[in-house]
């Protein structure tokens, strides 16, 4: 099962063998996860984001017809979860009902969630949490993960040229947020 | 060559990302382009920042909780949809809608005329599967709070189920204006939003904002 390619992975599943779902899960759970965190900065944020891709997978898997490779796949229903729960996440901020269910993140945050953010750390997320939904998910996919705009290009759905716009435009943002902040602060 | 195309390119220059002959290309623009020349440094210092970020993980030990939840919750994902699937609309709810009825003319006061007008137009709503109805006769339910506790879970159940978008709307409409409704429902339910009907959401609260 572990050397089997993705797309056997879900011929198998396709022909009812569950164990296959398990072994996909396995094999993309870290890739994902990192993704979702990029794009909330949130352990408990990313987690929920995790499970909900997976879930959308396995309801989604049975009709995959491999137009596109199962990666590219994975990566554009997780990007597609974590836009939308950021979007859920301008909701609850706008009607302020954050107060209500929450207290501070930091309180929320289990022993895996302790992250060490310095200061410098924060401003890096601050700067990416700024962009917009497209640029953010176009300088993660490019910067953070590494992949070719091909890939990406099929995942967003986008011209590569508009891809390259995208990247340029996002990296610009943060580099400015950056220096502003260190030009104010002094850090 | 034009500025704008090799902007495009400066942040995979900087990254090393870029084919020999592409890097050729942009080295040289950058050499001879006093602005590119600068957007490039700016790049460069904003590549070493990010660069310097550093996110400790997770252990290995929530990874290897992940499948078990996710299991876990197909589970209850088919259960609910089960509960609420074509086998409860259609031989389920009838039963429930007539039992409750028959429950609610028992112990219904005869003197609660409103209550009563309003919960006959739940039930012959259900009965019809109307969706606006329904969503009507929550809305009245809501505004008046006159029914009993277990039609207003059915009431709520019902509308949730038929006409989700329309129901969140309106409790979250009623959020903002007088904070009528339980937070946790609120919270539920944007949940449950899905892509577009999150856009339909945000548009109209952006709306509101404006006004």
């Amino acid at each position: 099962m572990t050397d089997s390619n993705d797309v056997e992975l879900v011929e198998l599943f396709q022909k009812g063998d569950e164990a296959s779902f398990n072994e996909l899960v396995r094999r993309y759970q870290e890739k994902i996860y990192w993704i979702a965190h990029r794009f909330v900065n949130d352990h408990d944020k990313a987690d929920d984001i995790v499970q909900e891709v997976f879930i959308k997978v396995y309801s989604a898997l049975k009709q995959f017809r491999g137009e596109s490779g199962v990666y590219t796949w994975l990566y554009r229903i997780t990007v597609n979860v974590a836009l939308n729960a950021l979007r859920k996440q301008r909701i609850k901020d706008f009607i302020r009902i954050d107060e209500f269910f929450e207290t501070a993140d930091d309180e929320n945050e289990q022993p895996d969630a302790i992250f060490e953010k310095n200061e410098q750390q924060k401003l890096i997320e601050e700067a990416i949490a700024k962009l917009p939904d497209k640029q953010k998910a176009v300088f993660i996919l490019r910067y953070h993960e590494e992949l070719p705009y091909e890939e990406i290009s099929h995942i967003l759905n986008t011209s590569i040229g508009g891809l390259k716009a995208n990247y340029f435009h996002a990296a610009k943002k943060i580099g400015d947020y950056i220096n502003r902040a260190h030009k104010t602060h002094k850090l | 060559m034009h500025t704008k195309h090799i902007n495009y390119d400066l942040m995979d220059f900087v990254t090393n990302r870029l084919t020999e002959p592409e890097r050729k290309r942009v080295e040289e623009h950058v050499q001879n382009c006093s602005q590119c020349s600068m957007q490039y440094k700016e790049l460069m210092t904003a590549d070493a920042v990010l660069k310097q970020s550093h996110i400790a993980g997770p252990t290995s030990v929530y990874y290897a909780t992940i499948l078990p939840r996710v299991r876990d919750r197909l589970i209850s994902h088919r259960r609910s949809i089960w509960d609420s699937g074509n086998a409860l609309a259609k031989i389920l709810l009838p039963l429930a809608v007539t039992f409750l009825f028959v429950f609610f003319l028992i112990r219904i006061p005869t003197d609660s005329i409103s209550e009563s007008t309003q919960s006959d137009a739940l039930h012959q709503a259900v009965k019809d599967f109307n969706e606006d109805d329904v969503v009507q006769a929550v809305e009245k339910e809501y505004a008046g709070g006159l029914l009993s506790p277990s039609l207003e879970v059915a009431a709520a159940g019902v509308a949730e189920h038929l006409q989700g978008d329309k129901f969140l709307k309106t409790a979250v409409s009623k959020q903002i204006e007088n904070e009528e409704i339980a937070e946790m429902d609120v919270e539920g339910m944007i949940s449950d939003l899905n892509t577009e009907q999150v856009d339909q959401v945000l548009s109209g609260l952006s709306e509101r904002k404006s006004i």
